[in-house]
Parts: structure tokens; C-alpha cells; sequence
């Protein structure tokens, strides 16, 4: 398959998954697949930080990420879970714990 | 639409994540010319597929043949499907084209902003959501174009543009956890992805850590 074959076909999938539940309208399940996808955004967005910060390189380490773990967990206390202040404090404890290390 | 309240909140909140999609754009865009991309097919890639995770992994496994990437990419995607879902019920019933375009850029960040919106009671959400997808949409592009082109001489590391996505989701989280079954869920969240990386292959470590967390949550609900 040539790379712009391959290219069309990962969008095709991709496409697919997005549109699976939005190409004809539907009303608000019920029950514990309702109860799932009240959940599911919130244990997404978890696994996805976790993964990025906690496991950068595909499994568990201590990295600067981690140190943006602690101070986006210490930002949201701190600033009352506000956008700004997770990714803010982050930074800084990344930048900081980085300059340090290296 | 266009010059609704909720439009133009959408544009406001989502400037972050222009600026971060942006930068990893420009990430994206430097990889897939390093990967062996032509610049115009990593740009192409970009506007046609709008996944970052699924785009890093294309180009990741680009040497191992198609069979690998596509397996990959249907697992990345399998996290689509609830994401579809809840966004068909938070918009309710609308026209066929207006669904094909929001299903065009259902991706984590703009999802995750939709949710908060939802949760905030902001009254348009299609049009929220349309401008936050065109935010990440523009950036995504924008950022691809740059790096793919002009991106030689960067190094999207030494800027740390690999933390400020994850960071961006943990402060999506944030204000979603409120009561005791989301505590519960963001705990099994952060169990379920570290145990993920041990146990399951990279493409598949996502979608099945949230939908085993998402099943903690269901316990939890009764």
C-alpha cells in the first residue's frame, strides 16, 4: 500500500469511529451504558494525562512529566480546579524540575 | 451561528488548545518528514485524518507496513465510539450535514470542552463546539504545514510540547471531579493506564484503560 493509500484508510477508520454513533440521532441511553458514558469522558482525559506524564516513553517513570503531574494536581487545589492553573503550575514544575535534572 | 454567544465563548476557551495543538502540529508535521513523508502528504494527513495520537502512531510504524498501522488505528479509534455517543446525546436531533461536520473533528480536546461546556450550561453547544473545532482544526493544520515545511530546524522536545497535552486533559478533568464516583473513577483512571502500559500494546492501552475505569464507574453508579 503506498503512504498515501495508507493515509486514506487510517482516515476512513478514523472517520468511521467519530460517525458511529452521530449518523442518526439518538436519545440519551439508559442504564449502565448511560452510566458508562456519563463516566467515560472523565476516565479518558485521566488515562490520556496519566499516560503522557506518568509513562512518557510507554511505561512507568520518574520524569520531569511527572513533576507537571504534581504540579497540575498542585494547580488544581490551588486554583480551584481552573484550566489555567493546572496547565501554569505544570509548566512551571516541569521547567523547573527539568533545568535541575539536566 | 457564527456570531452567537456560544460561538464566540467557544472561540475563547479553546485558544489553549490552538496553542498546544498548534505546537504539536508543528511536532507532527517535523516527525512525519523524518518518518519519510513528502511535506504536501504529512500536510494531507493532517487535514484529512485530525488525530494527533493516530497520526504519532502512523508515522511510528511506518517501517513495520500498513497491517500494523491499521490495527493501531482502529484501536485508537474504538475510543470514538462513547465519544460519538455522548456527543449525540448532548446535541440532540440535527440536521444530517451538521452531524457529518461534528463527527469531522471529534477529537479528545475539543470533546473534552464540549463536556465542560455541557456541564456549564452554555445554551448552543453545536455552535460551541463547531468553534472549538475550528480552533483545533486551524491549529492542527496551521502547525503541520509549519513543521512539515519549515520545521528542520526545530526540536519539539527541547520546548516540551509532549507534556502541555497530557497537562491539558488533566485540567479538563479537573472540574468534572465532584463527587465521590469520580474520585473513584479518576483513581481507577490512573491505576488502569499505568497497568495498561505494562500489559497491553501501545494502540490499545487508551481506549482499554478508560473502558475499564468507565466499567468501575458503572459499578459505582448503582
Amino acid at each position: 500500500m503506498s503512504d498515501l493509500g495508507l493515509v486514506l484508510a487510517v482516515a476512513v477508520i478514523t472517520y468511521a469511529t467519530r460517525l458511529a454513533f452521530l449518523v442518526r440521532p439518538r436519545q440519551v441511553p439508559e442504564g449502565p451504558l448511560g452510566r458508562f458514558l456519563e463516566v467515560f469522558p472523565l476516565a479518558l482525559f485521566i488515562v490520556i494525562a496519566t499516560s503522557g506524564l506518568a509513562a512518557p516513553a510507554g511505561e512507568p517513570a520518574f520524569t520531569p512529566a511527572l513533576a507537571a503531574a504534581v504540579g497540575g494536581v498542585a494547580g488544581g487545589i490551588v486554583f480551584r480546579r481552573n484550566l489555567w492553573g493546572v496547565l501554569g503550575v505544570g509548566a512551571i514544575f516541569f521547567y523547573l524540575t527539568r533545568a535541575v535534572v539536566q | 451561528m457564527l456570531d452567537s454567544v456560544s460561538f464566540r465563548k467557544g472561540l475563547r476557551d479553546s485558544v489553549v488548545i490552538l496553542l498546544a495543538v498548534g505546537a504539536f502540529g508543528v511536532a507532527y508535521g517535523v516527525l512525519a518528514v523524518d518518518a519519510g513523508f513528502p511535506p504536501w502528504l504529512a500536510t494531507v494527513s493532517s487535514v484529512l485524518i485530525v488525530s494527533g495520537a493516530a497520526q504519532f502512531t502512523m508515522i511510528g510504524l511506518l517501517s513495520g507496513g500498513a497491517v500494523p498501522v491499521l490495527l493501531a488505528a482502529t484501536g485508537l479509534g474504538l475510543r470514538h465510539l462513547p465519544m460519538s455517543a455522548s456527543l449525540a446525546t448532548a446535541i440532540g436531533p440535527q440536521p444530517l450535514g451538521r452531524r457529518l461536520r461534528l463527527a469531522w473533528v471529534l477529537v479528545d480536546e475539543t470533546f473534552g470542552l464540549t463536556v465542560r461546556a455541557v456541564a456549564a450550561g452554555v445554551e448552543d453547544i453545536v455552535a460551541y463546539k463547531s468553534a472549538a473545532d475550528l480552533m483545533l482544526y486551524s491549529g492542527w493544520v496551521a502547525g503541520t504545514v509549519f513543521g512539515a515545511w519549515f520545521g528542520g530546524a526545530i526540536d519539539p522536545e527541547a520546548v516540551g510540547v509532549g507534556v502541555m497535552l497530557p497537562l491539558l486533559f488533566l485540567g479538563l478533568a479537573a472540574p468534572m471531579i465532584q463527587e465521590r464516583r469520580d474520585w473513584v473513577v479518576a483513581a481507577s483512571a490512573v491505576a488502569a493506564a499505568l497497568l495498561a502500559t505494562l500489559v497491553l500494546p501501545p494502540a490499545w492501552q487508551i481506549t482499554g484503560a478508560a473502558a475499564l475505569a468507565s466499567l468501575v464507574g458503572i459499578g459505582f453508579g448503582e
